[in-house]
């Protein structure tokens, strides 16, 4: 039930990227090899925004970040975990052992890239 | 700038209830409200001077022997100075700092749970009282004594201001996590607690310090209590002893700050409010735009209760003006079960985290009876269904008694024949709360 409930949240969402094909929505869960994340950090302005997604316990969740200035990605999960960002393009993966709300932070920019929902 | 974490505290936050959980508390809610309208006693029942039942005599002696006082007195003495280490000499990185955890979690839940458990705890345990008392006790001068009158106006206003500004660097501040915001929030509370303890006497302690208030107030839906006529700890039905909770100036208002602050804390991790907040750009700005946002929700539960308690008929003006008070013990039992249903994980789980933090204040590698090589146990983060079950339940209960709480208050208060249709803004209200705090768990 809760599974059914999420993927009638999410998959609009996933839906809506497809079809429109901007960069607004990038977030794109589901893949074979876990969750994965596009980042775009560009001018001072961060992509995308306290996006809500999904994922499991265990799952590789690969955040890909395309910046044009120094920051670090906080992942407020247990265990923590940072990466340091430098201009150019850059990908981390870390998975979450405790089920929970995970903020996934940009520590400079000041906001938050997405929120994982980290089920059991 | 930094990002504000929930809570200023690392680390992940509970999962949603799932919407059928909400769901069904809802309706749960609902049906027991009105049942308790149809058909529960037409005379009020409640009646804080019951007499419950009494435990043996040991039990009052042990409490109330100095030796028992004063250890827990020293207690919360060499635990303040031990905090105060890693305030002044901790880590500045505040992830390794135990002062964030104390402040936010310890402090401000645990208490909650311990008064809930034991009593009024805060009174025994306040540095502060113990400070004022010491020093009363080398001048030769009565511990209630001061300089200064407590007027009965202020009421619980410097509690309530207290709390504010406590839920203020939580919520809407602009780095809550960090060490030197809240050193520099407990370095003003003990500052202005200690004034007032010497300015205005024990008066101050128990009616303007906000935790002992809070304390106060939780423990008034405790099983423990004291007879009101000898001093004696009885076991009680919490219901009969919740309309002991004295009513002064500001009543409302300290309701009204609890519950809307934990609210606003639910709606604070709404991805809109999180884009619309940092869409503003300015930190600021920001801080203003969640400071407007707190107000609103302490202003909305503080004006709602007011209008709703007020909506009786048959009363004269005086009589109306006075319900607001009279009633307003009985949003003890919603808030705490909202406090417990927001902050369990909180308390269970980052207060483990918190403690073997504290074995090491300073990070110099203490490892006192080997606290530093513990390991936080997530039970309830593992569970998310039973944790879920859990917050629903607290959540329900804290209804349920509410509005038991409220229908007895009303039939002891309103004239014969307004009695029902009386209370029923009261009840819509407290509906309204409980769909609304299940709605904000559930995440929107």
């Amino acid at each position: 039930m809760i599974r059914r409930l999420a993927g009638v949240v999410v998959v609009p969402a996933v839906v809506a990227a497809l079809v429109s094909g901007c960069g607004g929505d990038s977030d794109t869960p589901a893949t074979e090899d876990g969750v994965v994340i596009d980042v775009v950090i560009d001018g001072g302005s961060v992509t995308p925004s306290n996006e809500r997604i999904e994922a499991a316990v265990g799952e590789t969740v690969t955040v890909r970040i395309e910046s044009d200035a120094d920051d670090e990605l906080h992942v407020h999960a247990v265990p923590e975990h940072s990466f340091e960002i430098h201009p150019g393009t850059q990908e981390t993966q870390f998975s979450v052992d405790v089920p929970g709300q995970v903020a996934v932070e940009l520590h400079d920019a000041g906001t938050t890239v997405a929120t994982l929902l980290v089920r059991p | 700038m930094t990002v504000v974490l929930a809570h200023g505290l690392g680390g992940s936050t509970d999962l949603p209830i799932p919407f059928t959980y909400a769901l069904i508390g809802a309706s749960w809610a609902l049906t027991v409200s009105f049942v308790v309208l149809a058909f529960a006693w037409r005379t009020p029942k409640l009646d804080p001077d019951s007499p419950g039942h009494r435990l043996p005599g040991w039990v009052t002696r042990f409490a109330d022997a100095p030796i028992t006082r004063n250890v827990l007195a020293a207690f919360g003495l060499v635990f303040a100075v031990w905090v105060a280490l890693a305030a002044f000499f901790g880590p500045s990185e505040s992830s390794e700092n135990a002062l964030p955890g104390v402040f936010y979690v310890l402090l401000w839940v645990g208490l909650v749970a311990v008064s809930l458990a034991f009593g009024p705890v805060w009174r025994v345990l306040s540095p502060v009282r113990t400070l004022h008392r010491s020093v009363c006790a080398v001048i030769g001068r009565s511990p209630t004594e001061g300089t200064a009158r407590y007027r009965n106006s202020w009421g619980y206003w410097p509690a309530v201001a207290g709390l504010f500004a406590f839920v203020w660097l939580e919520l809407a501040s602009g780095d809550p996590g960090s060490v030197a915001a809240v050193r520099t929030w407990l370095l003003v509370y003990v500052v202005v607690t200690t004034a007032g303890a010497f300015t205005c006497g024990e008066r101050w302690c128990e009616r303007g310090d906000p935790f002992e208030v809070y304390s106060t107030l939780a423990s008034r839906l405790s099983p423990l209590s004291r007879d009101r006529h000898d001093g004696r700890i009885v076991l009680r039905n919490p219901l009969d002893h919740l309309g002991s909770m004295p009513v002064r100036a500001g009543s409302v208002a300290l309701m009204a700050t609890l519950l809307g602050s934990t609210a606003f804390d639910s709606f604070s991790a709404f991805p809109w409010w999180a884009r619309l907040v940092d869409g503003i750009g300015s930190p600021i700005g920001a801080t203003l735009a969640r400071t407007a946002g707190l107000l609103v929700f302490i202003g909305f539960v503080g004006v709602s209760f007011w209008v709703a308690s007020r909506a009786a008929g048959g009363l004269r003006p005086e009589q109306r003006a006075a319900l607001p008070g009279l009633l307003s013990h009985s949003l003890i039992p919603i808030i705490i079960g909202y406090v417990f249903a927001h902050y369990l994980t909180y308390l269970v789980e980052k207060g483990q985290a918190t403690v073997i933090l504290l074995a090491d204040p300073m990070g110099r590698g203490w490892n006192p009876l080997g606290l530093g090589d513990a390991e936080v146990w997530y039970v309830l983060s593992e569970h998310p269904a039973a944790t879920a079950s859990i917050k629903v339940l607290c959540v329900l209960a804290g209804h349920v008694l509410g509005v038991i709480a409220a229908h007895d208050k009303s039939v002891r208060l309103l004239p014969r024949g307004h009695q029902l249709t009386g209370q029923l803004a009261l009840l819509f209200t407290m509906v309204t709360y409980t769909f609304g705090g299940l709605y904000l768990l559930f995440g929107g």
